[in-house]
């Protein structure tokens, strides 16, 4: 079975479901990897507000397009070229520094988006964004308590996470190659755009770490279905029993 | 007898619960120590055989219930701990001592999570096991472990309940799914039996914890209880307990079950079960690979510190 989406507020809310998902399937496996107790609990609530937050979104997905087919259809049962998901957030959890800075650039672009699509007339959208903004704004000071404490604490820590900004910078660009279906969703882009940077310069800034250049790499846009090596081996793991089990209801 | 000693026997003969700030024997705070941390390491490394299929829940409902669920045991870890620190014991002492191998977890957690039915079994029979032995806990003498007891307890019987609902679909679901959720009750059952620790003649620990009643029912009426309770709810599901001897039996008013293989849980409790080496590997490794993480947050604490002076 091969699941297209038709619809272009189907294709906007994908792009944001798909992306909480997979950054919500990458800090699952911080469960139990975490620097110590509290800090693991604190990922896993994080992936836990992610996951759900996906679920909600590709049920938004599955109203609009009718064919049928269930979140779980959604997030199971479609291919890598079939996922719309930032490259971003399939980036791994190398180390500490790692995690922390994808889940910092994620949650401030999420925050933007979100802010604006507490005025989306897509059915449920609204609604959606007003408790997700609540979420973000916790996980977005979690992200940014790190970034500075990991910025500014030791030469070590500081090095790490300099390090993961100019690997995460790379996927950067990508955000705001916007199209005419974010533009027709989004009320205004542009602006999406200008506070990200004006808040993560800002941030970076204050944690003593050197803001890199988004220099516009060559790779193919998320929005077509292109990603990163890593999206592959995702998939794999997280669809693995539904694909096994065609038949099985879990 | 010195009138701190009669004190502390006045308090344990009156089913009164002893304090942080009041006066124990030696004997007893080591007890509940080690007892203590062994239950709260148990909850930490009990993260890992659920954290094994977290990547791999096959609903987002079911790997949002594992997420909360392994969550809550972190959270149970934490409480633990720090109960543990009224007795004069720090978390990173505590971490050192699992680390060096002093201090011990439950064994059920050095057994592998193999398939998805795993998870099931492990909310089920393993939780299952711990709530009937922390009800009993509830009425510990020490008042922090019995009022830890009584909040965790909460949260456990959530476990136990998501592990069966998610045993009654495999059980009810396609003949691979039944397989599964078979496979997982016969490689569970017995471990899980065995978590309730040697029979009480051969109780190294119990006797005196029962004395001083930080330990309020022996090993087998614990273990009996639990086996009288699961039985028949695995009759519901359609699945046989991989037991043969495993009957009603009308004269005791319990269910029978065949000798345990204890030479077995000997070797799990001393560091040759299928997955002991790996438990602890893994916890000591993201314990050290983050390292620089812990010094970056107290070097950060201590420059801004010095900046709001
Ligand atoms: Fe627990
Ligand atoms: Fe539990």
């Amino acid at each position: 079975m091969r699941i297209t989406i038709d619809n272009d507020a189907a294709k906007f809310v994908v792009r944001l479901a798909d992306t909480e998902m997979i950054l919500g399937q990458r800090l699952c496996e911080m469960c139990s990897n975490g620097p110590f107790l509290e800090e693991d609990i604190a990922l896993s609530n994080v992936a836990l507000d992610l996951i759900g937050r996906a679920e909600q979104l590709y049920k938004i997905v599955s109203e609009i397009e009718n064919k049928g087919l269930s979140a779980d259809d959604y997030a199971y049962r479609r291919n890598e070229r079939e996922y719309f998901c930032l490259k971003l957030v399939e980036q791994p959890n190398t180390d500490f520094a790692w995690t922390i800075t994808r889940s910092y650039l994620h949650d401030v672009y999420a925050n933007e988006v979100f802010k604006q699509l507490l005025k989306s007339d897509i059915p449920n959208l609204a609604g959606l964004s007003e408790k997700v903004l609540i979420e973000i704004r916790y996980n977005l000071t979690h992200a940014r308590d790190w970034m500075l404490r990991l910025g500014i604490g030791t030469e070590e820590s500081n090095s790490r996470v300099q390090g993961a900004v100019d690997q995460m910078f790379r996927y950067v660009p990508e955000i705001f190659h916007w199209d005419v279906v974010d533009n027709k969703y989004l009320s205004d882009t542009a602006a999406i755009e200008k506070s990200w940077k004006s808040e993560v310069s800002a941030l970076l800034k204050e944690a003593n770490i050197k803001e890199p250049e988004l220099m516009d790499v060559v790779m193919r846009d998320y929005r077509e279905g292109f990603h990163s090596e890593f999206l592959g081996h995702i998939l794999t793991e997280m669809q693995f029993l539904p694909r096994a089990y065609p038949d099985a209801k879990w | 007898m010195d009138k701190y000693q009669a004190a502390f026997d006045a308090i344990i003969e009156k089913d009164d619960r002893v304090e942080p700030r009041d006066w124990m024997p030696d004997d007893y705070r080591n007890n509940l120590i080690r007892q203590i941390s062994q239950h709260a390491h148990s909850e930490v490394i009990g993260m890992q055989p659920e954290g094994n299929w977290l990547l791999r829940a096959p609903s987002l409902r079911s790997k949002q219930v594992l997420l909360a669920k392994i969550q809550d045991e972190g959270g149970h870890g934490l409480y633990l701990y720090s109960v543990a620190e009224t007795l004069g014991v720090s978390r990173e002492e505590m971490i050192d001592q699992l680390h060096e191998g002093k201090a011990k977890y439950s064994s059920i957690f050095n057994y592998p999570a193999l398939n998805w039915a795993d998870i099931g079994a492990i909310g089920w029979l393993v939780d299952g096991a711990a709530i009937v032995n922390q009800v009993s806990l509830q009425r510990t003498s020490y008042g922090p472990y019995s009022r830890g007891m009584i909040r965790i307890c909460k949260e456990e019987s959530f476990h136990q309940r998501q592990g069966y609902e998610i045993m009654l679909h495999m059980a009810k679901g396609t003949p691979e799914q039944k397989e599964m959720a078979q496979d997982a009750l016969n490689r569970f059952w017995f471990p899980s039996l065995m978590m309730f620790g040697p029979h009480d003649a051969d109780s190294a620990h119990s006797s005196k914890a029962m004395q001083w009643k930080i330990k309020r029912e022996s090993n087998d009426t614990l273990r009996q209880k639990f086996i009288d309770k699961t039985v028949p709810q695995a009759e519901f599901l359609g699945l046989t307990v991989p037991d043969p001897n495993c009957k009603w039996n009308e004269e005791t008013g319990h269910y029978d079950h065949s000798p345990f293989d204890w030479d077995e849980f000997w070797a799990v409790v001393n560091g040759n079960g299928p997955c002991n080496k790996e438990r602890l590997d893994h916890h000591k490794k993201a314990h050290n690979d983050n390292a620089w993480v812990r010094e970056a947050a107290v070097a950060y604490a201590k420059k801004t510190e010095s900046t709001l002076v």
